[in-house]
C-alpha cells in the first residue's frame, strides 16, 4: 500500500499564527449551511489577512499573495477548484506553524485555496488537528524546512513515512512512523467522513 | 514508574490501566464548551456528521457561552446567535450562558463548577488549558472535532510527554502570577512545551489563589502546550465547595511519575515586572528595559487577567488618579459574578473617576473581535495573552503583555510603566 501526494513547495518563514492566516474580523463572516458560499466568504477573509498581515510580517515566500489573489478571482469566477492556482501545492515552513487560536477558518482557508499538506519544523497542536480533519496533511519534522525551496517538488509518502523532495534529490525520513488512523482518515477524506463510515477506531 | 497527572486522567478515560507518552488513546469526553465565535460552525458540522434530527450524546454536558462577540456587532453575528439559540433549544442543552448570563467561558466554567479534578474537558478554544487549575485534562480543538464529541462523547488525544516547571521562591511586590507566567514563557519560548503536557508545581504556585494560578494554566497554550495543569490541593476543594453539584474523585500524579523535563524556577529572581513586547508571549522585557514607550490604549480583563483580584488591583492602582490625556483605559469583568463583586465592593466608582470606559463581561479587545479595535501605529499594553502582529485590528498596532497592575500603571502615566511606586 502506499498514499503519495506530490506537489509545488511554497517555502514559508517561522511563526505563521492564525490571526495572520484568519484574522479575528472575519471570523463571523460565511454561512457554513451554504458550503460554496462559505468557501468564498472564507477565502476572501484569509486573502485580506495574509496580503496585509502576512505582508508586515515577511514571512511568506515571494509570489504566493499573488497566487493566493488568483484563487480568489478563481472562486469569484466559479472555475473549477481543480485548476485553481495552488490546487495540490505543499506548504514547507519553519518553526511554530499555525500558533495560536483555535479558529478552524485558518486551516480551512489554506485547504479552500488547494493546499495539500503543511510540512514545518513545529506545527500547533490545535491546526495540525484542524489540518488533518479537514482531509490535509500536516506533518512536524525537525529538519524538514531545510531540505526545500520554493518551486521545489515535494512527495509525501505517508505509509514509508518519508518526504522526497523530487526536485534536489533530498530526503527526509519521519522520525515518528504516522499512526494508521491518520492514514486511514486521509483517505476517508478528513474526520466527517472517516466517522461516518463507521469503522474508524479513533473515536 | 508511576505516571504524571495528565497520564493518569488520559488512563481512567480511557479505561485503561496505563498509558505512555506518544502514543494515541480514545478518551470519554466529561464537559464540551463552544461558544459564539465556533458554535455556528460546530452546529452545522454536527448536523453534517448526523443528519437534521440527530441528538447530542448528553445534553447536560455540553455547555454553550457567548462571549467573543456580546452584544451582538453585526447581522452576521445576530444570525450566528440566533442559530446557536434555536439549537440549544432543540436539543434541550441545559447549560447555555446568553448575554448577562455569563461572561467569558473559562471563567464562567469555573466559577459556575463545570469543572471538577479528573475531568476531560474540551473546548472550541485555545485557552481552554485554563481547566488544568482544576487537576482536569483540558484541550482546546477545533470545530470538526468538537462535532464528532457531540455525537459521541469521545475523542482521541496523544499522551502528551510532560514538562515539570516548578516554581519555589517568594512573588516580591508589584510581581503577579501574569509576572511569572511571563518569566516561563521567556524560559521555555513559543513552542517550549509544544504538544506537551505542562504542569506546574512548587510553593509558589500553591500559595497563590485558584484564579491566580488560572493565568499559568490559560497562558500554557502559549507554549505550544497540549493542556496545562497543576495537581489539586486543598485550594481546590474549597473553591469548587457551592459551586458544583457534580460528585469527583481527585486523581494526583504518582511521586515516581516521569517527566520529559523539569524547568526550575526562582521566583524571587524576578525583580521587577515583566512585559511581553511584539510580537510573541515570549518576547519578554523588565518593565524598565521598556520606560518610555508610549501607549494610546490599556485594557484590562480577558479569560487571563478579567478576575475580580484583578479590579481589585488595578482599583488600588487607579484611586486618586486620572487615564492620561493621550490614553484610554478599557476595563472589562470577565463574569457576571466579577462584575457584581467589583459593582458591591465599590470598584466602578474609582474606574469611572479615572476616566476608565467600563464594559459588562466579554473578551473585548484582546482580539479582533467588536471593540477596543486598534488604528494604524497604535499602541495597546494589555492584560489578555496574545500579542501576534494584526491580533487585534491594524497590522501596525503594537500591543504589549502585563499584568493588570502594569496595565493600570500605564495608563496613568501614558506610557509603559512599574507599578510599584503606585502600590506603596
Amino acid at each position: 500500500m502506499s498514499v503519495n501526494i506530490e506537489g509545488r513547495v511554497w517555502r514559508f518563514g517561522k511563526d505563521i499564527d492564525t490571526d495572520e492566516l484568519f484574522a479575528g474580523r472575519f471570523i463571523m463572516i460565511g454561512d457554513e449551511r451554504d458550503p460554496e458560499a462559505y468557501k468564498r466568504s472564507i477565502v476572501k477573509g484569509a486573502f485580506e489577512s495574509l496580503s496585509t498581515i502576512g505582508k508586515e510580517n515577511q514571512n511568506m515566500p515571494q509570489g504566493f499573495i499573488e497566487a493566493l489573489s488568483r484563487v480568489v478571482s478563481g472562486y469569484e469566477k466559479d472555475v473549477q477548484e481543480d485548476k485553481m492556482a495552488l490546487k495540490g501545492h505543499i506548504i514547507v515552513a519553519g518553526e511554530n506553524f499555525g500558533i495560536g487560536s483555535s479558529r478552524q477558518q485558518a486551516a480551512e482557508a489554506l485547504r479552500f485555496f488547494g493546499i495539500a499538506a503543511c510540512l514545518a519544523e513545529t506545527i500547533h497542536r490545535i491546526f495540525f488537528r484542524n489540518f488533518w480533519n479537514l482531509n490535509g496533511i500536516a506533518i512536524d519534522q525537525k529538519g524538514i524546512s531545510s531540505l526545500f525551496e520554493t518551486g521545489d517538488i515535494a512527495r509525501v509518502d505517508l505509509v514509508q513515512s518519508v518526504v522526497h523532495n523530487l526536485t534536489n534529490k533530498k530526503e527526509i525520513k519521519l522520525g515518528i512512523k504516522l499512526p494508521p488512523e491518520f492514514i486511514a482518515m486521509y483517505e476517508a477524506g478528513g474526520l466527517i467522513p472517516y466517522h461516518r463510515k463507521r469503522t474508524h477506531k479513533l473515536l | 514508574m508511576g505516571m504524571t497527572i495528565a497520564e493518569k486522567i488520559l488512563a481512567s478515560k480511557a479505561k485503561r490501566d496505563k498509558v505512555v507518552p506518544g502514543e494515541i488513546v480514545t478518551v470519554d469526553v466529561d464537559l464540551a464548551m463552544t461558544h459564539d465565535a465556533l458554535g455556528a460552525h460546530t452546529i452545522a458540522k454536527f448536523k453534517e456528521l448526523v443528519g437534521e434530527k440527530g441528538k447530542v450524546w448528553a445534553k447536560d454536558k455540553i455547555v454553550i457561552i457567548l462571549d467573543h462577540y456580546v452584544p451582538s456587532n453585526t447581522t452576521e453575528t445576530a444570525k450566528k446567535v440566533q442559530k446557536i439559540e434555536s439549537f440549544v433549544k432543540e436539543q434541550q442543552l441545559t447549560n447555555y450562558h446568553g448575554i448577562g448570563r455569563g461572561g467569558i467561558c473559562h471563567k464562567v466554567l469555573l466559577e459556575k463548577g463545570y469543572v471538577v479534578p479528573g475531568d476531560l474537558v474540551t473546548g472550541t478554544d485555545s485557552h481552554t488549558t485554563t481547566h488544568g487549575v482544576m487537576g482536569a485534562f483540558a484541550i482546546g480543538l477545533g470545530v470538526d472535532d468538537m462535532a464528532c464529541i457531540w455525537k459521541t462523547g469521545r475523542t482521541w488525544e496523544r499522551v502528551p510527554e510532560t514538562v515539570l516547571v516548578e516554581v519555589n521562591g517568594k512573588l516580591g511586590e508589584g510581581i503577579y502570577s501574569k509576572d511569572l507566567m511571563l518569566r516561563i514563557l521567556n524560559v521555555l519560548g513559543v513552542d517550549g512545551a509544544i504538544q506537551r503536557s505542562l504542569q506546574f508545581t512548587g510553593e509558589t504556585v500553591y500559595s497563590l489563589s485558584i484564579d491566580s494560578r488560572s493565568v499559568l494554566t490559560n497562558m500554557a497554550i502559549e507554549a505550544g502546550a497540549t493542556n496545562g495543569i497543576i495537581d489539586p490541593d486543598e485550594k481546590v476543594v474549597q473553591y469548587l465547595k457551592g459551586r458544583t453539584k457534580k460528585e469527583y474523585h481527585i486523581i494526583y500524579g504518582d511521586t515516581d511519575a516521569s517527566f520529559e523535563r523539569h524547568v526550575k524556577i526562582d521566583a524571587s529572581s524576578i525583580q521587577e515586572p515583566l512585559v511581553a513586547a511584539p510580537w510573541n508571549p515570549a518576547n519578554v522585557k523588565s518593565v524598565s528595559e521598556l520606560k518610555g514607550v508610549r501607549i494610546n490604549q490599556a485594557f484590562v480583563g480577558s479569560c487571563t487577567n478579567g478576575r475580580f483580584e484583578d479590579l481589585q488591583t488595578v482599583a488600588q492602582i487607579l484611586k486618586g488618579h486620572k487615564v492620561a490625556p493621550n490614553c484610554r483605559l478599557i476595563i472589562i469583568p470577565a463574569s457576571q459574578e466579577v462584575f457584581e463583586k467589583a459593582a458591591e465592593n465599590g470598584l466602578f466608582k474609582i474606574f469611572i473617576e479615572s476616566d476608565a470606559f467600563v464594559s459588562g463581561p466579554t473578551c473585548g479587545p484582546c482580539m479582533e473581535t467588536h471593540m477596543g479595535i486598534l488604528g494604524p501605529e497604535d499602541v495597546m499594553i494589555s492584560s489578555a495573552n496574545r500579542n501576534f502582529r494584526g491580533r487585534v485590528g491594524d497590522p501596525t498596532a503594537k500591543i504589549f503583555l502585563a499584568s493588570p497592575a502594569t496595565v493600570a500603571a500605564s495608563a496613568i502615566a501614558g506610557e509603559i510603566t512599574d507599578p510599584r511606586k503606585y502600590l506603596r
